[in-house]
């Protein structure tokens, strides 16, 4: 240990801070140490809230008890009244078709427009980013601007339509409970392309051209090698978007509320706006909360099968 | 041989690129539309915003919206705030996610996975159900009212988003150059430094703009975790147009349009750098 | 390398936090309210108030009306409420029996300048709870009947009698409907929250009906003619997802003859190039009972509040004649029937607003009060969508709201 200190090739010392720290590093130790951090500020600041938010839905909360913490427990009849609620199965119904029809189209809608503006032309790099302005908007005024191009009398939609023949009659997109759902699913899925887009070009962008070219010369036709080649590569990107993206729209708030404020009768109700009802308009927060754990639960097997498929990624 | 069906494909019939690029024109002008739609409005009296046959253009442009936004409203002041807060959440949420991500990357374990299911739950729920006990924290941390208050909710909001995607990209990179650099006589944290980072250069400019567009957007955190008005970013703002018995659409749009114009600037300056990294097959 | 920046961010958070949070001292009233545009006169008002008192400034924040609920909720669940709110006033006694206002009996027997004789007697009860007081009255306003004149009389009509009638409003917006042209002959609002519900409480009301008998023959009558109108598409069906302030957008642009409204559009009057008037609400034959929902925010002092006498000052300044005079700047009225405005803009429409205020009745006060609200909003949806007839959803209705009804009774009608 007093020996005299041998620089390696790098001019670190044996016993310099800066050895040990790189000797450190190497040791199984460092892999806690650096998932600790995102774990440890997660814990407190999402972890908490959903431990909170656990809590309140056993219990009995409105404005009066809100402050404290102790409050009737009322097990799980919270819970119990949820799924007695007729509302419950209309909701949860919604929340399914929204869910679902959102990630499927947002996903291949994206995989669509990568896949096009990954090939060469001139300004292809540029209307790549300008595309990405649909995200930028935020959700408040995109819910505005689609509430104005579907209004049923004057709006963009409904005009094009009727002067190019295509509809007789003007189309009550927002104010028909059977269309509703459909007019804030087009408008959510309008906004995730872009994100979907720009995810998977990164993720294109990892795939080795010199693989794709190889194929080519060996006879194998575009179809072919999207399948055989892209396809499988790109599905831990596609795994982590359908994950990701199963979450937000879960979580799709501003949207609805904007545009539809989850009607007309319940039509564009879905979880996370009757939550947000229950809670703030009617301020039944226990209720509030069974829903968002009620969340929690879907969301958990979602993740479930998430982890699966990254167990199953395989190494080029 | 490789080389002579490279050059045979840029000598190529070049109406193919035209008709790409023209199709091209045509997918993002109908994409953008709602986008064109907004600014169109803010440029449009109050008459014509609501003229029961609506116009595709402005019959009588005027600039009355983005007058009233810029005398009236203190746009300024909005998107510095903006600015300030999205541009600290990236920071922090970039830092934060690096670790775990390549860590998350290497490494399969029950533990990670376990992880990895966190990660993923603690985005379910929406913003509005958690203000209220995140407020509780951060007033025993004693940041009630701080900008850092805000960036600690929103990197809260972004950070699992950031090491889901980062985790995928440093998947993609294979661990065998790592472990070349370190046979070489790198340390480990040399061979992450200058081998692994630079290979996921793309990556990080790709979920760093997203992570910066969600901070941009916060509303709830920025709106309930802060007092004071001077402090609020233009999320909040936006919100002044639609009132207890008034939605005031023509300025929002000018408004809106004003908060989007400089984000998209500077996407599409930085786009030169996410295609050059997108088209040089990093990898090679 | 990472640990040393991460500290740096921290260390920097938090001088800025030192920098930026400023100590509230007694003299700050802190304030939250609805005022989002500048031309507000509430903001006005707080102005003049800092103005005069140099002392004691009010520190205000604007919330988006939206997020008031949530934002007095959580700020409770917090403990780090406002001195002074504003509050939506059908939700006084929600909050009031929760708990989450002051008692204000004490300090309103002390003022003289907070009187019952100084306030319409709807706008007052609905600050009263159970004996004692919980808020006072910030603005009041109710709807009527605008009008284009110009289409009246391209129809052959006689802009200057406007319909007073249920039987003569039919008629006119049968008359005024042209499809052809895309012209709705009437525009309300039925959107699934409280706007709707305060609107169509006026035609509930006119018809006799009363939400303790929501199965009355009067009160199917009243949603009967609301489903009769958007069924024969003289009103738009997008009726039923817009605000009010939305359908006179539709107005404003040529897209329906009338529209049933507030004086908060009066703001935008000035744009509008045709000739535009304002009636009362036409009353149901044979029953001449003149009815509308009272609407307007009222000021209240969240429980806990640091500083309450303060923002009782503050109460007491804002309800002086030349504070509550500026409200009509803002299209709004004042919630005092002595406040004289001199030289008002828009005189007729003035005149026709202060005489429907006269009417305007209170909605509640009822702790329970969004759920009642929720039911018929719910009830108008159902029925307007064709999902089903009026009677059965005003049975549904009032299968939610009697028991509660019950266990709180609703004040007598004035």
């Amino acid at each position: 240990m007093h020996s005299i200190p041998v620089a390696s090739a790098l001019g670190t010392d044996r016993l310099s801070l800066r050895y040990r720290f790189d000797r450190a590093l190497d040791s199984a130790l460092i892999w806690p140490v650096l998932v600790g951090a995102t774990v440890i500020f997660l814990a407190v600041f999402i972890g908490y809230p959903v431990i909170y938010n656990l809590v309140m839905s056993f219990q009995e909360v409105n404005v009066g008890n809100l402050r404290s913490m102790h409050r009737p427990f009322v097990g799980l009849a919270n819970y119990i009244k949820l799924l007695d609620d007729p509302l419950f199965w209309v909701v949860a119904r919604n929340t399914a078709s929204f869910v679902i029809g959102n990630v499927v189209l947002q996903c291949l809608g994206g995989l669509a427009l990568a896949l096009y503006f990954a090939q060469r032309f001139p300004g292809s790099g540029w209307l790549r980013g300008v595309i990405l302005a649909g995200w930028m908007m935020p959700p408040l005024v995109i819910g505005g601007v689609w509430k104005w191009m579907l209004t049923s009398d004057n709006g963009v939609v409904n005009f094009v339509l009727q002067s190019l023949g295509l509809v007789s009659g003007k189309i009550y997109w927002l104010s028909d409970p059977a269309m509703s759902l459909i007019s804030v699913m087009a408008a959510n899925i309008w906004f995730g392309l872009p994100f979907n887009m720009i995810l998977i070009a990164a993720g294109l962008a990892g795939i080795p051209q010199d693989i794709l070219e190889a194929a080519a010369l060996d006879g194998a036709g575009p179809v072919r090698r999207f399948f055989s080649i892209t396809l499988p590569l790109l599905a831990p990107t596609l795994y982590a978007l359908v994950a990701l993206s199963t979450i937000y729209t879960m979580r799709a708030f501003d949207l609805i509320w904007t545009m539809t404020h989850g009607g007309p009768v319940d039509a564009s109700n879905i979880f996370p706006v009757w939550s947000y009802r229950l809670s703030f308009e009617v301020f039944d927060f226990g209720t509030g909360a069974a829903i968002s754990t009620e969340m929690l639960v879907i969301v958990f097997l979602v993740a479930l099968v998430f982890v699966r498929s990254v167990r199953a990624e395989s190494r080029i | 041989m490789k080389n002579a069906t490279r050059i045979s494909q840029r000598d190529s019939i070049p109406t193919r690129q035209w008709v790409l690029l023209a199709f091209g024109l045509l997918i993002a002008t109908s994409y953008l539309f709602p986008v064109y739609w907004m600014v169109v409005s803010a440029l449009k009296s109050a008459n014509e915003v609501n003229a029961a046959i609506p116009t595709l253009f402005p019959r009588e442009p005027t600039l009355n919206a983005f007058r009233w936004i810029f005398e009236r409203e203190n746009i300024g002041r909005y998107l510095a705030n903006s600015f300030l807060i999205a541009g600290g959440s990236t920071a922090l949420t970039l830092l934060l996610a690096t670790g775990s991500a390549y860590a998350l990357s290497r490494v399969r374990s029950i533990w990670m996975d376990a992880v990895l299911v966190g990660v993923l739950l603690s985005q379910v729920l929406p913003p509005p159900l958690l203000v209220t006990p995140m407020f509780v924290i951060l007033r025993q941390l004693d940041l009630v009212n701080t900008y850092t208050a805000v960036i600690l909710a929103t990197t809260s909001k972004t950070l699992p988003f950031a090491v889901i995607m980062l985790r995928t990209t440093f998947a993609q990179i294979p661990i065998e150059i790592e472990e070349a650099a370190r046979v070489d006589g790198c340390s480990r944290l040399m061979a992450f430094l200058q081998v692994t980072l630079p290979l996921a250069r793309v990556g990080y400019i790709v979920v760093g703009s997203l992570v910066f567009l969600q901070a941009y957007g916060e509303f709830v955190y920025p709106m309930s975790l802060m007092n004071k008005q001077a402090m609020q970013p233009a999320t909040v703002g936006l919100y002044g147009f639609v009132g207890a018995d008034y939605s005031d659409w023509g300025n929002a749009m000018a408004f809106a349009t004003v908060m989007v114009l400089p984000v998209l600037i500077i996407f599409v300056a930085l786009q030169k750098r996410i295609v050059s990294g997108l088209t040089s097959g990093a990898l090679k | 390398m990472i640990t040393w920046t991460r500290r740096t961010v921290l260390g920097i958070g938090l001088a800025t936090a030192a920098l930026v949070a400023m100590p509230a001292t007694a003299q700050t009233v802190t304030m939250w309210h609805i005022f989002g545009q500048p031309s507000e006169p509430g903001l006005g008002n707080i102005k003049r108030w800092n103005d005069a008192n140099p002392s004691t400034q009010i520190d205000h924040k604007f919330i988006p009306f939206g997020q008031l609920s949530q934002q007095l909720i959580k700020g409770i669940a917090t403990g780090d409420v406002p001195d002074l709110i504003t509050i939506d006033n059908p939700n006084t006694a929600s909050f009031a029996s929760l708990g989450a206002l002051e008692d204000l009996t004490d300090m309103v027997a002390k003022s003289s300048v907070i009187k019952a004789s100084n306030f319409y007697k709807g706008s007052w009860g609905v600050t009263q709870w159970k004996g004692r007081q919980w808020a006072v009255p910030g603005e009041a306003n109710t709807i009527a009947l605008y009008y284009n004149a110009d289409m009246f009389r391209a129809k052959g009509l006689d802009p200057d009698k406007p319909p007073k009638t249920w039987s003569e409003l039919l008629a006119i917006t049968e008359k005024l409907t042209d499809k052809s042209k895309n012209v709705y002959g009437l525009g309300f609002s039925a959107i699934q929250n409280e706007e709707g519900t305060s609107q169509w409480l006026a035609w509930l009301e006119q018809s006799g009906g009363s939400l303790t008998n929501l199965n009355s023959p009067d009160a199917v009558a009243a949603l009967q003619v609301w489903t009769d109108l958007v069924a024969k598409e003289q009103v738009s069906k997008d009726a039923l997802v817009r605000r009010q302030f939305e359908m006179t957008n539709a107005w404003t642009g040529g897209g329906s003859a009338m529209v049933i409204s507030g004086p908060w559009e009066l703001q935008r009057m000035k744009d509008v190039k045709f000739d535009w008037r304002v009636a009362p609400m036409p009353v149901r034959d044979g029953k001449n009972i003149q009815a509308s929902a009272l609407g307007g925010f009222v000021w209240g002092i969240p429980m806990g509040a640091k500083n309450k006498a303060g923002a009782f000052k503050v109460i007491e300044f804002m309800s002086l004649q030349p504070q509550m005079a500026q409200a009509w700047l803002g299209g709004r009225l004042p919630p005092s029937p002595n406040v004289v405005i001199d030289n008002p803009q828009f005189p007729a429409a003035y005149a026709a607003f202060k005489k429907q205020m006269e009417f305007a009745r209170p909605r509640g006060p009822h702790p329970e009060w969004p759920t009642i609200s929720a039911a018929v909003q719910t009830a108008i949806q159902e029925a307007l969508t064709g999902r089903a007839k009026p009677a059965q959803a005003l049975e549904k209705a009032s299968k939610v709201i009697a028991p509660l009804l019950q266990k709180n009774p609703l004040p007598a009608a004035q």
